[in-house]
């Protein structure tokens, strides 16, 4: 028997006026699996989030939870999230706030447990105005728990934490995910990616350009940009430059020309090799930004081959 | 319907600074400055046939009480903005539970605030009326709240931020003064008593005061909250659902 996936999502995508937030995405998540997903600002993650969640309705495609509506998942209480600007009300103290939300919850946890495993108990009677950046995100996670939920949504949950608390955070998220949670979470710190998830789905302007171990993940980050500038105009360079095996991106701009690879030692051997014009030489280790733009115009460029 | 989640966010509310202050302390206090002015040595006016102590306790009661209807609307714009609503929307809890629970809210909020009143007039300033009239004074003060409520559920789904301020400083001055709740109508220009006909806060009051004359002719300021209530039932319903549709 193969029970349905926690999350399923088919053709997935959401159109805001002009603009294409979710370009249609096909994502299987399966049961017990801890998900990163990994994208800079604007990728399309929240939106992509607030669609499995039922929260908006999508424009194409489907998002299933368990193998049926979302709503359905929520109402059954299998499902906790932490939203985006899912915020708790600052007048209310965290017990209570955990107790509001439980009580909206057909089987909810004790509230005291969901406090306890949180760890939130320590500061539980105080008002979430009070409370720090990091204290609010675990008060939030208790609520996102209060119904022992099987899939975990956490959106961006380590925002405003420092160092230390996203460490302890990812502690106490590991001894609740041993029991076979699914847990999908959004981020844009790739070392976070890394750490605590077994799985990296990378993306980029609303649709997935990666989708692997994050060592696989990482390898795509990994490379460096060259650039330089040549006196003479480049000739065919750049079109030899792109058949390298190892070159994901070239970039010309007059006669200024940027190169992304993970072998920048190939790049710098043809370039000097054959241009003793090239000056103002630069090496730079890859940002996530480079990477991700890499990676979606070699998506783009596939679709237009296809 | 959930009672266990309306009941936890009604007393949640009834501990709000806010409420205590706009639903409790300023009719209170008004209730100490007009009382004594209009009401010395048990005065009747000849409009009602009431003590004009009793009359002013009845204004301020359902002051109170419409404004622990009204300020709903902040409750809903200040949970909206924070993102509270999302959170609900991730649980069971149905729209219409969470409108119910608003309504719960402000009725809880407003049997607190009528009662102090009453007590602060019957203890403080000594006014006299047997207890079945305060009963039914205090009672229809109360259940004349609902639509009130609506008002503030109507404001609460439009209202920006900071727009809500505005828009409920307007809503409330209007109805506290077009309703007389502030100044007794007779003493007022007769056109404001004409308009005051179709505002709800003046059945509003005026059910107050028939409980406090004893009078059971409430079918006239019945019918008026409750068509007010029918619409205002309409209004909500096709927003909620319009948004619904949009999201």
């Amino acid at each position: 028997m193969t029970a349905s996936p926690p999350i399923r999502l088919t053709g997935l995508a959401k159109q805001f006026g002009r603009l294409r937030a979710v370009d249609g995405i096909d994502l299987t998540i399966d049961r017990g699996e801890v998900v990163a997903l990994l994208g800079p600002n604007g990728a399309g993650k929240s939106t992509t989030i607030d669609l499995a969640l039922g929260l908006s309705t999508p424009s194409g495609g489907s998002a299933e939870l368990f193998g049926g509506r979302p709503r359905d998942a929520v109402v059954a209480g299998r499902v906790g999230a932490m939203l985006q600007g899912g915020a708790l009300l600052p007048t209310t103290t965290v017990v209570e706030s955990v107790a509001l939300v439980a009580a909206a919850h057909r089987h909810p946890l004790p509230v005291a447990e969901a406090l306890a495993r949180a760890g939130v108990a320590a500061f539980a009677k105080q008002k979430v105005a009070r409370l720090s950046g990091g204290q609010l995100q675990r008060a939030r996670f208790a609520v996102a728990i209060v119904s022992d939920p099987e899939l975990l949504i956490l959106d961006e949950p380590t925002a405003a934490m420092d160092v230390e608390g996203r460490r302890a955070f990812w502690t106490s998220m590991r001894d609740l995910t041993g029991t076979g949670r699914t847990v999908v979470f959004a981020t844009h710190y790739l070392d976070e990616a890394d750490a605590f998830a077994d799985r990296v789905v990378m993306m980029s302007r609303g649709r997935v350009v990666a989708d692997g171990t994050p060592a696989e993940v990482k390898a795509v980050v990994a490379g460096r940009t060259v650039a330089f500038s040549a006196r003479a105009p480049l000739g065919d360079l750049p079109e030899r430059l792109r058949r390298l095996p190892e070159v994901q991106l070239v970039e010309v701009r007059g006669e200024h020309l940027r190169v992304a690879s993970t072998d920048s030692d190939a790049v710098l051997r043809l370039v000097l090799g054959e241009r003793s014009d090239a000056h103002d030489i630069e090496v730079t280790a890859r940002t996530m930004d480079d990477a991700f733009l890499a990676l979606t115009s070699a998506a783009d460029a596939e679709e237009a081959a296809r | 319907m959930n009672l266990h989640y309306i009941l936890l966010d009604a007393v949640r509310q009834l501990r709000n600074v806010r409420s205590v202050v706009l639903t409790f302390l300023l009719p209170i206090a008004m209730l100490l400055i007009f009382g004594s002015a209009y009401g010395s040595g048990g005065a009747v006016d000849q409009a009602t046939g009431l003590p004009w102590l009793v009359e002013t306790t009845v204004q301020m009661g359902g002051y109170g009480a419409m404004m622990a209807g009204l300020s709903q609307a902040f409750a809903i714009v200040n949970e909206r903005s924070i993102g509270w609503n999302r959170q609900l929307r991730l649980t069971p809890l149905t729209g219409s539970t969470y409108l119910v629970s608003k309504v719960v809210a402000a009725l809880l909020v407003a049997a607190a605030s009528i009662l102090a009143v009453v007590l602060v007039s019957v203890l403080v300033l000594h006014a006299h009326l047997g207890a079945p009239q305060w009963l039914a004074a205090g009672f229809g003060l109360w259940i004349g709240i609902i639509p009130f409520a609506l008002i503030a559920i109507l404001i609460g789904q439009h209202a920006r931020p900071d727009f809500a301020q505005p828009l409920f400083m307007v809503t409330f001055l209007g109805l506290s003064i077009l309703g007389g709740l502030w100044v007794p109508l007779s003493i007022l220009p007769s056109w404001m008593g004409n308009v005051a006909q179709v505002v709800p806060s003046y059945w509003l009051n005026r059910l107050g005061q028939l409980g406090a004359a004893g009078s059971g002719d409430v079918l006239v300021p019945a019918l008026v909250l409750g068509a007010w209530t029918g619409l205002l039932s309409a209004l909500i319903t096709w927003r909620y659902r319009h948004e619904a549709a949009r999201a």
